[in-house]
């Protein structure tokens, strides 16, 4: 069985200056991973030259079997920032662009995933809370049946509930095949939900480990494990 | 559920399943909730909570019946060795905890008692 994702010797340099290089990492089917890394690490660079939104890059970047940029524009979902759209836009419109662009859309998980995150697709976009918005990004990437999802710091500055919401749709609604990479700077709420997680530090990526592995192996949380990463507490050689 | 972040999650799942099967919230022949539903119940990756389960299986304390799901054993001394296990493992723990304060034996015992007996004066 060939692999979620495999990125080989990747590197990638924009306006002259590099952001990501030498990157490699392989993620098997089914897996939940986290991609930490501090602001401006490289993490949504990373998922943007993944579901090939950047280009001009250096290096393979494989989803399943698929390295052409079409090809992976198709296997992957990604959850976008809906900068295209214009503020009076209804939900239910967007819905529906993303029902016309992706044949891998499913209106009955949209339905249930709206239900389940308590949104009301009859509003306009402008009328959203930040947590509402993060909320319908997350129904919209998840409503497609595709085998990789990319989900770039869905947590970020939204409430406790509609965090809660968000990770057991997650859980609901990830099919065990798919594979699923979740980027934050801040873990401890996601820990429990990750089976491996990536760090990204100084343009590259540092740790590639089992959560479980970091518990058992080093006896510390995958918090404490990701900042002794950044504050060099854990040498690369350790690993 | 609160998960400490410092142990393996499957591990806490299993604590967390043998002291509802020791407590009798999960009865002999009970059929475990279905692996989707533990993992939204507790917050984890369908994964993790599935490695759980598995080693459970493979323990003997859950039956495995295919295309059913998973059942506590009807195997009572199974699970009468399983609480026998949990005892010594927390009487383990306690032990070398305590020992390392140079404590002797007796007095270990000493401290055991006076403890129950004062948290037996306070329940009253």
């Amino acid at each position: 069985m060939s692999n979620a994702l495999a990125i080989t010797n990747l590197t990638y340099r924009k306006n002259y200056q590099t952001i990501l290089t030498d990157v490699n990492l392989t993620i098997t089917p089914g897996k939940v991973v986290g991609l930490l890394g501090e602001n401006g690490a490289g993490k949504t660079t990373l998922m943007r030259l993944i579901a090939d939104l950047a280009k001009g890059y250096r290096g393979t970047i494989a989803v399943g079997d698929a390295t052409a940029g079409v090809q992976r524009r198709i296997a992957v979902s990604f959850s976008e920032a809906l900068q295209g759209f214009r503020p009076t836009t209804k939900l239910s419109a967007v819905r529906d662009f993303y029902a016309r662009v992706y044949g891998d859309f499913s209106a009955k998980k949209y339905l249930d995933l709206i239900t389940f995150l308590q949104l009301d697709d009859d509003l306009e976009l402008a009328k959203l809370s930040k947590g509402t918005r993060e909320k319908f990004i997350i129904a919209l990437t998840l409503s497609r049946e595709a085998t990789l999802y990319l989900l770039d710091e869905p947590f970020s500055g939204i409430d406790s509930m509609s965090r809660k919401r968000i990770i057991s749709s997650i859980i609901k609604w990830k099919r065990p095949e798919a594979t699923m990479i979740i980027s934050d700077h801040y873990v401890t709420e996601i820990a429990p939900l990750l089976d491996e997680v990536v760090v990204i530090k100084d343009r590259t990526i540092c740790a590639h480990k089992s959560s479980d592995a970091i518990r058992q192996e080093f006896g510390i949380g995958v918090e404490a494990f990701y900042e002794s990463l950044y504050e060099g507490a854990i040498q690369h050689d350790d690993l | 559920m609160q998960f400490d972040d410092k142990v393996p999650i499957y591990y806490q799942i299993k604590n967390y399943l043998y002291h509802r099967i020791i407590a009798g919230q999960l009865a002999p022949g009970d059929k475990v909730p279905a692996v989707r539903q533990l993992a939204v119940d507790l917050t984890v990756n369908v994964n993790t909570v599935q490695r759980a389960l598995s080693e459970m299986v493979t323990e003997q304390v859950l039956i495995s019946k295919r295309g059913r799901g998973n059942f506590v054993t009807e195997d009572v001394t199974q699970i009468a060795a399983l609480k026998h296990h949990l005892i010594v493992t927390y009487v383990q723990q306690f032990y070398h905890q305590v020992h390392g304060l140079e404590l002797s034996d007796d007095e270990i015992v000493q401290e055991l008692r006076t403890y129950i007996a004062t948290q037996k004066g306070a329940d009253k």
